[in-house]
C-alpha cells in the first residue's frame, strides 16, 4: 500500500498540471488582454536574462570547438569544426542549454514569487479585488517565457557561434568571412526551424511549471522555497522530455 | 456589574435595509464541518462583529461571502445578488462593491504603496484621468495619516503601517461594504485603537457597512452595533454588546470572562 503512495502522488501532480494548463487554454483566449503585465514580464524574463545567456552561450560555444578540436583533427577533418559546431549548437546544445539556464532562472523566479504570494494571501487580495489572478499572473508569466525563450535561444546560437569563432583562432587561423561561409552553407532551415519550434514548448513549460507550482503553495515559507526547487527540476526533466519528442518528430519528418 | 462605556462614537444611522443576508450556510473539509447552518443579516450602516475562538471558522465564514469559498449549502445575498450564482465577470464587478481586509493586509510587496493604492483603479475605473487617481491617492493616504509613505515599499512600513495602507487601498473604490478578518490580530493595544478609531471615522465618512472577526472583545466593544457569536458552526448568540457582556448563556460568558 505504501509502495504505491508516490506513484498516486505522481499521477495526481500530472493531472493538476495537465487541468492547471487547460485552465490556461480557456483563460488565454478570453478578454480582458493584459498587455501591460505581459510587456514587463517580458521585459523580466527576456531582457533581464539576456547576461545569463550570453556568457553560457560564448563558454559553450568556445568549450565545444577546442574539445572537438582533436578528435576532428585525428581524422584529418579540421576543417569541419566550424559546421560540426554550428549544426550542434544549431540543432540541439542551443536550445536545450539556454532552456535549461531560464528553467534555473526564469522558472525557479516565477516559482518563488507566486509561492511568496500565495502564502501571504496577495492572490487572494488580488481576486477580492475583482482581477482575476489567473490570468493576470499566470497567462501573463506562461505567454511571456513561451515568446521570450525562442529569441533567447536564437540570440544564444549566435554567440555561441560567434565563441567558436575564437574558438576556432586559438590554434590556427580562419577569416571571419571564412568562417561566416562555412557556418552558413552547412546550415540548412531544417537545420533551424524544429529546434526553433522546440523552443517554444520549453519556453510553455518552464512557464506552466512555474506557474502551476507557485500558485499551488502551501505550507508557508517552506513551501515557498520547495515551489521554487521543484519548478527548476520538474520544468529542466519537462525539457528533456519534449526534446525526445521533438527529435523523433524531426525524424520521423525526415529533418535529420 | 459595571456597565462599560463606549467611549467612541458611533458611526452612521443603522438603515432597514438588509445589505449582507446570510441562511443555513454550511460548509466542511473533509471530515471536519466547519460551518453547519450559519445565519446573519447585516442592515446598512451596520457594524457587526463576529466573534469565535481561533479556528471557529470565522475565516471561512467572510471567504464564503466574498466568494473566496464556495459554500456546502446555504443561501449568500449581498446588496441583493446571489453570490453562488454570479459568473465571473459578475461576481469581478460585485467584489469591486466588497471591500476585504486581510489579517496580513496583503499588500503586494513587489509594488510601492502608490502602485498598491492605483491596482484597483487602474484595473476598475479606467477612464480616471490621471490627476484624479492621484488626488484620490493622495486623499486616501490622509485619510490614514501616512501621506509620506507614498513612495515607499510594503517591507519598509511598520505593521501598524502597513494596516494603514491595507486599510486604504480596501477604502479607495469606495466599498458599500467592508469585511474585516482579524483587524487588530498582532498589533498593541494603543495600534489597535486607533485602528479601530480609523476605521470608524472612515465608515462615517464613506457611509460603509462592515463584519468584523474577530477574537478582540474591545474591538467589540469600541466597534460593533451587533456581536455574533460563532460556537459549533452556528451562531449561538447575538445581541449588542452590553446584552451579551451581561449573558448567563456558559458559551457567552466563556469570551466575556476572560475581559
Amino acid at each position: 500500500m505504501a509502495r504505491s503512495q508516490p506513484l498516486r502522488v505522481f499521477a495526481e501532480e500530472v493531472g493538476d498540471i495537465a487541468s492547471f494548463t487547460g485552465r490556461f487554454f480557456r483563460e488565454v483566449f478570453r478578454p480582458r488582454f493584459e498587455w501591460a503585465e505581459l510587456l514587463r514580464q517580458s521585459f523580466i524574463n527576456g531582457y533581464r536574462s539576456l547576461p545569463l545567456v550570453a556568457v553560457t552561450a560564448f563558454i559553450m560555444g568556445l568549450v565545444l570547438t577546442v574539445q572537438s578540436r582533436p578528435t576532428l583533427e585525428r581524422f584529418g577533418a579540421e576543417a569541419m569544426l566550424p559546421l560540426m559546431v554550428a549544426i550542434s549548437v544549431v540543432r540541439e546544445i542551443g536550445p536545450v542549454i539556454t532552456a535549461l539556464i531560464c528553467a534555473g532562472k526564469i522558472g525557479s523566479s516565477i516559482g518563488a514569487e507566486l509561492g511568496s504570494m500565495k502564502v501571504t494571501e496577495q492572490i487572494d487580495a488580488m481576486e477580492v479585488s475583482g482581477t482575476n489572478p489567473f490570468k493576470y499572473l499566470v497567462v501573463t508569466r506562461v505567454v511571456s517565457t513561451t515568446l521570450m525563450v525562442p529569441v533567447l535561444v536564437v540570440f544564444a546560437d549566435a554567440i555561441a557561434i560567434y565563441a567558436s569563432y575564437i574558438g576556432v583562432n586559438i590554434k590556427g587561423s580562419v577569416s571571419w568571412s571564412l568562417f561566416h561561409q562555412q557556418v552558413f552553407d552547412s546550415l540548412a532551415f531544417a537545420d533551424f526551424i524544429p529546434a526553433f519550434i522546440k523552443s517554444f514548448f520549453f519556453g510553455f513549460a518552464i512557464g506552466i511549471v512555474g506557474c502551476y507550482k507557485g500558485f499551488n503553495t502551501k505550507k508557508g515559507t517552506e513551501g515557498v522555497g520547495q515551489a521554487s526547487h521543484s519548478s527548476v527540476v520538474v520544468a529542466s526533466l519537462v525539457i528533456f522530455f519534449i526534446d525526445l519528442i521533438a527529435v523523433q518528430i524531426t525524424d520521423i519528418l525526415g529533418y535529420n | 456589574m459595571e456597565k462599560p462605556e463606549h467611549s467612541i462614537e458611533q458611526p452612521v444611522a443603522i438603515g432597514d435595509e438588509v445589505v449582507v443576508h446570510i441562511r443555513g450556510l454550511q460548509k466542511a473539509f473533509g471530515k471536519n464541518q466547519v460551518l453547519s447552518g450559519f445565519d446573519m443579516d447585516v442592515h446598512k450602516g451596520e457594524n457587526v462583529m463576529v466573534l469565535g475562538k481561533s479556528g471557529s471558522g470565522k475565516s471561512v465564514l467572510i471567504k464564503c461571502i466574498i466568494g473566496l469559498l464556495v459554500p456546502d449549502a446555504g443561501v449568500v445575498e449581498v446588496l441583493g445578488q446571489d453570490m453562488l450564482a454570479l459568473e465571473h465577470d459578475a461576481m469581478d464587478k460585485m467584489r469591486v462593491r466588497i471591500g476585504f481586509l486581510f489579517q496580513s493586509n496583503a499588500l503586494y510587496d513587489s509594488m510601492t504603496v502608490r502602485e498598491n493604492l492605483e491596482f484597483p483603479m487602474r484595473r476598475h475605473l479606467t477612464a480616471m484621468e490621471p490627476t484624479e487617481r492621484n488626488d484620490r491617492v493622495a486623499k486616501a493616504l490622509a485619510d490614514v495619516g501616512l501621506e509620506h509613505t507614498v513612495d515607499l515599499m510594503p517591507s519598509e512600513l511598520s505593521g501598524g503601517m502597513r494596516k494603514r495602507i491595507g486599510l486604504a487601498r480596501t477604502l479607495i473604490m469606495r466599498p458599500e461594504i467592508v469585511l474585516y478578518d482579524e483587524p487588530t490580530t498582532g498589533l498593541d493595544p494603543i495600534t489597535s485603537r486607533e485602528i479601530v478609531e480609523l476605521m470608524l471615522d472612515l465608515q462615517r465618512e464613506y457611509g460603509t457597512s462592515s463584519i468584523l472577526i474577530s477574537h478582540d472583545l474591545n474591538v467589540a466593544k469600541l466597534a460593533a452595533n451587533q456581536v455574533i457569536v460563532l460556537h459549533e458552526g452556528i451562531a449561538h448568540a447575538q445581541g449588542t454588546f452590553d446584552e451579551l457582556m451581561h449573558s448567563t448563556d456558559p458559551v457567552v460568558r466563556r469570551f466575556f470572562d476572560s475581559l
